[in-house]
Order: structure tokens, then C-alpha cells, then sequence
């Protein structure tokens, strides 16, 4: 977002008011007189004007003097008031020429800190632009520092762009506001925006080469000790360029770029390294002061830019955490470029949602985004929304792609034209069409938070549902077109991307502690009976078709047999599914043997129904195929488990974890998530076969579900 | 000052010692109070609500910095605030308007 003044509505205000004409008041003490009435009020007793304000609107009201709720306390409480950049300079407290290396290292550590503050949800006014630096970047005379600060906003205006691009993040993931500070404005001085000081992207990085090079010679030709202090200086102005060049790249994503974003990113994390090693030669902030900096910093410089309800004072980060953060950041973005070349949209998907598994910071969240679609993902579901005939987009002909290699129908392979009348192609086409929405959409719910994920999912069930009629409508004429039998291809590949959706749904309840343990049996019956086991059957299925398409394409080729050297593409998909089946069942049977027993703790009755609960956890799904299973089903199913003996089902939980372990170990290249599930399953095994055999029979002690190991798989614990 | 008919009012009122000080204060209502706080800032709004402790709510509420330069600062717009009444150290009440309507704002 180039253009901060879109962002300006927080003092936009101030202005309506100082225009207001100039309003004389003739003020009269009434102090005494006000104490002495109150004293008529009962206790509790309000007294308004009924008919405009009543007890609902005081609630809104901001408390002054809270610490929380009033921004403008802190600012007046004693101390002196924050001097601007020019008060700052007269004052001799802020040098703008003849700084020291070690200066220089200690204001740019602080101003990284400061954007690790901001990348993490801080507002820009109360982290990065507390440097006063930044306020009058063009009046530095030092040139590393002026370079850097110019820099500083061209990487923070490139960032914001990819954020916003991206269309991931939520108000506490990051803020966009840039409170009036551009190149060429300062709202601390008032000053109306100047174009002539905007600097290009490419004058800015060369400027920065130009003081890399110069810090280089400078490095040469000292001695030793010193010599350290202009390499560490010139690792940081490197650093700086590359990271901006980099993220230019992937927010500007033209194809070519590829090798030398890489290139670049490379250089990042070896640069970051030396900076690391380097970060104690810097001047460091003084103890217990909330400066990060001891010059050039001033916490409280923007307070009265903030709107009223602020949140409080922010800290910001520590040095050493927030290059740490730096690193970790460049090496997610590495990570992310990957996806470049991810072909096929299964695997893309399941590359983006294990990109969220790690919790990734929201820039690299964003980056990822841009770099799977240009421009992204929510610009395609956007675009694709749009009245008119939507654009052809290439993620139309990604989505053709992945259904072609799931279920390969006859009327996408290009030999079939014959069979397939223009009717069923348009069919077809508009098919493909109305999924482009609805599957960028679910790329963008990747990129979301953790926590935020879960509601977005269930409402694009609701776009899911829609699809899957025009799905069938679409099998049913193609079908008829060719002859010979219905194949329900574009079902069966919406079905399999409904239920991954159904289950993250389910599974997401899990990581977020939602579900109270009373609850978990319905969760793990329901994911154990019934979308596992679809899941596997729709996989199963999609490859007979994609089978039976193969076959169709052999027989006109050649005739040659070559069923035999085709490997199932989704063995190991269908493998994972089942030991989540397997562990599911596990859970199961243990929490209604707990419950037998009286190990979990039930709710009062008169306050409780498990009705009402279940239906509530289950809504989402209740408008797709497949269809979902009611209270009264899930109550006749297991009723027989009733009457069943605790050690029974102990010992039939018990098996699940075995198999599921059995299946774990059949993985010859096993990752971090089938070790995970490996330990699980092992130690759940362990417990159960120690519950069944009569370990604490007669304790009501509850036992304890322990989410360390895996997100969703809990270890059972006994205490 | 004394010209003003509502002030005017407020005084025989207090003359009369009227037990219920309710009413005095509900002739408040809605009209401009300036408070200053224990942290020396100033706050201008309507008054509209108040309790036993002297908390008062202000709506349309400004905040104007004490300046002990006599310059004075642009005024920060806070909206609808809650005073507490261990903070309140003064009240003044506006004279020079009429008692018009104040409408809190949806």
C-alpha cells in the first residue's frame, strides 16, 4: 500500500476540530456543590437523562486513569516531553554527523528490533517510528545512516505492500496504519507530504550499495579490532539491501526472478549470521530504560497520535530475540519459495497448510501466498467473484490439472473429444470456473492464523456445498455423453477436498482446547467412524477412475500393459488416513471406558445436553454431502458400547493404537509428524493395556489429555 | 455572569438548601463540565452521567495537556469517557450556553 494516507482517519479528527470556530466558554467552579449532591444517591444509583444514555452506553465509555484503557496518562506522567528530531538535535542529544561505527550498529540493531515489534502486531507510531531518525531521514548528514533510514521506509512501505497483498492477516497479526510518516511527510513537524523527497527503488538500493562498498574500504584499511566494528556496519547495510531486493521480488513475483531471490535470500541468512556475532559491538540500551536505543529513540514521541483507546505502552523487542526473529524469518522465506515449484495443487495445499503447522510469522505467511499465485490468492477469489464472465485464469487451469491427475475424467483428457459434446464441455468449463473461487479461498485460509482459521473453514463448507451440486450435475452429463454408467469424477475429487476441510474443522477444536474432555468422545467417534473412513473410500476410489482413465489411454496408445508399474499415487495419504483412523478409534473407546468408570467429570445435568452441544460442534458440516449424522444416530450407535465392560473397550482401544503404530512403521523416510504420531500411539498403547489391566480400577482421578507431543493426538496420562 | 438566567437559577436553588441535591445535578445533565484531573490534564465534554462516587461520564470528550508555557496544544479527541471521582480534583460547568440539546450519538 503505497499510499498511507489512506490510513490517516486517526487524527483525521483533529482537523475538523481545530477548524470548528473558536468556541468561548465561561467556566464556573461548581466542585463543592457537585461532592455535596452526589451524597443524595443511594449506593449504585446512576443519574442520567433516561431517554438519551442509559447503563448500556456507559459501558462503552473509556476509563481515564486506567493503564489500560487511556494512552494520554503515560505521556504526561512527569516526564519531560519527548523532543522532535529538531528539538532533539539543538538539544545535543541527537548526533547527525560524525557518528561513531558503534552508534551506527547500536541505532540500526534497535530500529530491527523495533520492525520485529511492528512485523508482530505493535502499531508503526509506537515501534519503528519512535526512531527519530526516521523523522527527517533527508537532514542526516551521516550517509550509511541517511542511506539506511531511506531504505528503512522503502523495506516498510514493501512489506506492508506484501501484507496487504496477501489479504492474510487479522487485526492482531499486524497493522497496516502508517499514522501520516511517508518519505517526504512527518506528521510530528506537520509537514504536508513532499514528492520531490521520495526516492525509487532502484536509487535506493543504490545508495546502499554505494555504502557498502564504502564501508568495505574502510574495513580494509584499519587494523584489526576496529576494522570489525566497519564490517559488522557493512553486513548490516548488505543485509538491508538484500532483504528489500528479495521481498521486491516475491511482491513483484515475475518468473525470471527466481534464481536470484534465492540468490538473495541466501545472502540474508549469512549476513544475519555476522550480525548476530556482531550484535554486542553496538551501543546498547541502557538498563530498565524502554528506550531501545540510548540515542535516537523516544517511546513516546507519537503518543498523541494514537487513538484514544491505544493499547498500552508497547515493549519492544529484545536485541538478541528480535535478530533471532530476523533469521528465522529469512529462513522461512526460503522455505516458502519452494512452493514455486510445486506443480500439482495437492501438493501445494498440502504444502501450505504445513507451512501453517509451523506457525509462521505473518510476512512469511504472506510471502507464501504471493508466491503460489500472482498477484494471490484472495486477488483470484476476488477477480473470480466478479460479475460478467470471470477472467481465464491460470489457477483455472491449475485446478483442471489436479482434477485430471486425481480421477483423470474422460471429458479432460484431450483423446476424448469425440465423446464429449460441446454442451458437456461447457458444463465442464463452468464448473472449473465456479471452483476457482472457493479453492483460492481455501489457499487464503491456510495463510490465516492458527485461531482464525476454524471459523473460515466453516464458512467455506458453505461455498463447498454449493459446489457440490453443480458437481454432481456435471457427472451426470458427462456420464450420459460418453455412456456406460455414471463416474462421479468431479465428485469424488470435490468429496475428498470437503472432507480434508471437514476434518482440519474437526481437528482444529482439538489444537485451539475448545472441546471440553466430556465432549471428546463425540469428536473422535465422529472423525473415527465416519471421515476417516470416507476419506480413505474416496481416495480408494479416485484412483480406481484415475485407473480406469489410464487404461482408456493405453488401450488407444499401444495396447502394452502398464497397470503393473503404476505406483498408487496416494498410498501414503491413504496409509496417514488410516492411522488416524486408527488413533481416533483409540481415543474413542478410552474416553467411553473412562466414562464408564467414572473417570471423567460430567456436567451438572439440569445445566447440560449433550444434544445441544453436539449439534452446535457439528454445524458446519450439516449442509454437504456426505450428509451429516445426527445426535439421535450417534446416540443409537453407540448405545451398545454401554453395557460393554470397560476393559473391553480398553483392550479394543488398545488395538487401535497398535495398528496404528504398526502402519507408522511401514514408513521408510519417516518426518517429524510420523515420529510425532509414532511416540503417540506407542505410549497410548502402553496405557491402555495397563488400564485394562485393572491399573487404578477404582480411582475417579480423571485422566489427563497431554497435547505437548502432537497438536491434535493427545497422550494419555494417568495421575 | 450574573446575567445568566440558568446560573442565576443554580444559585437560588442552593439558596433554598433544597434537600434533594437530584435535582440539581439532573439540571446538569447535557450541559458542557470541564474537569481536571489529578495528572493535571483537562478534560471538556457533556455531562451526562454520574454516581455516588463522583464518577462522571463525559461525552464528546476533549483532552487539553496543561500547558505551563501558555501555549496551547491541539486538544486529543477521546470520545465518550468515564472520570473516576478519586481523580476528579476540580468541575467547572459552562455558563455561556444556552441550556440547548445535547444528543448522544449512536
Amino acid at each position: 500500500m503505497g499510499d498511507n494516507d489512506d490510513y490517516y482517519d486517526g487524527d483525521g479528527a483533529m482537523d475538523s476540530l481545530g477548524a470548528a470556530p473558536e468556541v468561548t466558554y465561561n467556566w464556573v467552579d461548581i466542585t463543592p456543590d457537585f461532592f455535596k449532591h452526589i451524597q443524595d444517591l443511594q449506593l449504585g444509583e446512576l443519574l442520567h437523562d433516561g431517554h438519551l444514555f442509559g447503563l448500556f452506553e456507559a459501558m462503552s465509555a473509556i476509563e481515564m486513569m486506567d493503564p489500560k484503557m487511556d494512552a494520554g496518562m503515560l505521556c504526561n506522567r512527569g516526564s519531560p516531553k519527548p523532543l522532535n528530531f529538531q528539538q532533539a538535535i539543538a538539544a545535543g542529544k541527537l548526533k547527525i554527523d560524525d557518528l561513531e561505527p558503534s552508534e551506527l550498529i547500536g541505532i540500526i540493531d534497535a530500529t530491527i528490533a523495533c520492525i520485529v515489534s511492528w512485523l508482530e502486531g505493535h502499531s508503526l507510531a509506537q515501534t519503528v517510528f519512535t526512531n527519530l531518525y526516521l523523522h527527517q531521514p533527508h537532514l542526516i548528514v551521516n550517509r550509511t545512516l541517511k542511506a539506511y533510514c531511506i531504505a528503512v521506509y522503502k523495506l516498510l512501505d514493501s512489506v506492508r505492500e506484501c501484507i496487504n497483498k496477501a489479504q492474510v492477516f487479522e487485526e492482531e497479526d499486524f497493522q497496516p496504519m502508517g499514522y501520516g510518516y511517508r518519505l517526504g511527510s512527518n506528521p510530528q513537524s506537520g509537514n504536508m507530504y513532499d514528492a520531490s523527497l521520495e526516492v525509487s527503488e532502484q536509487k535506493c538500493i543504490s545508495l546502499l550499495r554505494e555504502q557498502e562498498e564504502e564501508l568495505n574500504k574502510k574495513a580494509r584499511s584499519v587494523d584489526d579490532d576496529v576494522s570489525n566494528l566497519w564490517s559488522a556496519l557493512a553486513a548490516r547495510i548488505r543485509f538491508t539491501r538484500m532483504f528489500y531486493q528479495a521481498l521486491l521480488l516475491i511482491t513483484k513475483r515475475d518468473s525470471q526472478s527466481g534464481a536470484d531471490c534465492v540468490a538473495l535470500l541466501n545472502g540474508c541468512s549469512e549476513m544475519m549470521k555476522v550480525i548476530i556475532k556482531t550484535a554486542g559491538k553496538g551501543t546498547q540500551p541502557v538498563e530498565n530504560s524502554d528506550s531501545p536505543n540510548p540515542m535516537g529513540f523516544e517511546p513516546m514521541i507519537n503518543q498523541r497520535l494514537l487513538p484514544p483507546t491505544f493499547p498500552r505502552y508497547t515493549r519492544i523487542k529484545p536485541r538478541a530475540e528480535a535478530l533471532q526473529y530476523f533469521d528465522e524469518l529469512v529462513a522461512r522465506l526460503r522455505h516458502a519459495w519452494k512452493i514455486t515449484s510445486c506443480t500439482n495443487f495437492h501438493t501445494a495445499l498440502d504444502f501450505f497448510m504445513e507451512f501453517s503447522r509451523q506457525r509462521a510469522c505473518i510476512l512469511s505467511r504472506s510471502a507464501l501466498q504471493l508466491l503460489y499465485l500472482s498477484p494471490s490468492p484472495a486477488t483470484t477469489a476476488s477477480l473470480a467473484q466478479g460479475v460478467g464472465s470471470p477472467p481465464h485464469h491460470a489457477f483455472l487451469e491449475i485446478l483442471r490439472d489436479s482434477v485430471k491427475s486425481f480421477v483423470n475424467p474422460p471429458a479432460l483428457t484431450s483423446k476424448s473429444s469425440l465423446l464429449s459434446t460441446p454442451q458437456a464441455r461447457e458444463f465442464v468449463e463452468n464448473f472449473l470456473a465456479r471452483c476457482v473461487r472457493p479453492f483460492a479461498v481455501l489457499l487464503q485460509v491456510c495463510g490465516h492464523n492458527r485461531a482464525r482459521q476454524r471459523d473460515k473453514l466453516a464458512l467455506l463448507l458453505d461455498e463447498f456445498a454449493a459446489l457440490q451440486e453443480e458437481a454432481e450435475s456435471v457427472d451426470a452429463v458427462v456420464s450420459g455423453v460418453a455412456g456406460g454408467g455414471a463416474r462421479a469424477c468431479f465428485g469424488t475429487w470435490l468429496l475428498y477436498h470437503v472432507l480434508r476441510v471437514m476434518i482440519a474443522y474437526l481437528l482444529s477444536g482439538l489444537e485451539l482446547e475448545l472441546y471440553s474432555i466430556h465432549e471428546y468422545h463425540y469428536i473422535f467417534w465422529y472423525l473415527y467412524e465416519f471421515l476417516y473412513g470416507w476419506l480413505v473410500s474416496a481416495l480408494g476410489r479416485a484412483e480406481g477412475l484415475a485407473g480406469e482413465g489410464a487404461r482408456r489411454g493405453d488401450a488407444k496408445r499401444s495396447g502394452a500393459r502398464k497397470q503393473k508399474k503404476r505406483t498408487r499415487p496416494y498410498a501414503r495419504e491413504g496409509l496417514m488416513c488410516q492411522v488416524m483412523q486408527n488413533m481416533c478409534g483409540g481415543y474413542y473407546k478410552a474416553l467411553v471406558a473412562f466414562k464408564l468408570q467414572g473417570k471423567i467429570k460430567q456436567p451438572q445435568s439440569e445445566f447440560d445436553n449433550e444434544a445441544v452441544r453436539y449439534k452446535h460442534r457439528f454445524a458446519p458440516l450439516s449442509v454437504l454431502t456426505p450428509p451429516q449424522v445426527h445426535y439421535h444416530e450417534f446416540c443409537e450407535m453407540t448405545q451398545p458400547l454401554q453395557y460393554e465392560n470397560p476393559v473391553i473397550l480398553y483392550l479394543g482401544g488398545c488395538k487401535h493404537f497398535q495398528q496404528a503404530r504398526t502402519l507408522l512403521e511401514t514408513i521408510t523416510i519417516p518426518d517429524q509428524e510420523v515420529t510425532d504420531l509414532l511416540k503417540v500411539s506407542k505410549t497410548n498403547f502402553v496405557v491402555l493395556k495397563l488400564l485394562a489391566g485393572g491399573h487404578k480400577r477404582d480411582s475417579s482421578a480423571p485422566p489427563e489429555f497431554d497435547f505437548s507431543v502432537h497438536r491434535h493426538f493427545p497422550i494419555i496420562k494417568l495421575v | 455572569m450574573s446575567t445568566s438566567p440558568l446560573l442565576g437559577s443554580i444559585h437560588t436553588d442552593l439558596n433554598k438548601e433544597i434537600l434533594d441535591g437530584k435535582a440539581k445535578l439532573r439540571k446538569w445533565l447535557n450541559m458542557n463540565f470541564r474537569i481536571e484531573m489529578t495528572d493535571g490534564r483537562i478534560l471538556i465534554g457533556v455531562f451526562l452521567c454520574t454516581d455516588r462516587d463522583a464518577n462522571v461520564i463525559l461525552g464528546a470528550c476533549s483532552e487539553y495537556l496543561k500547558s505551563s508555557e501558555g501555549e496551547t496544544e491541539e486538544p486529543r479527541v477521546l470520545g465518550l469517557v468515564m472520570v473516576p471521582g478519586r481523580h476528579i480534583v476540580s468541575i467547572q460547568i459552562d455558563d455561556t450556553t444556552p441550556p440547548q440539546k445535547y444528543y448522544y450519538e449512536e
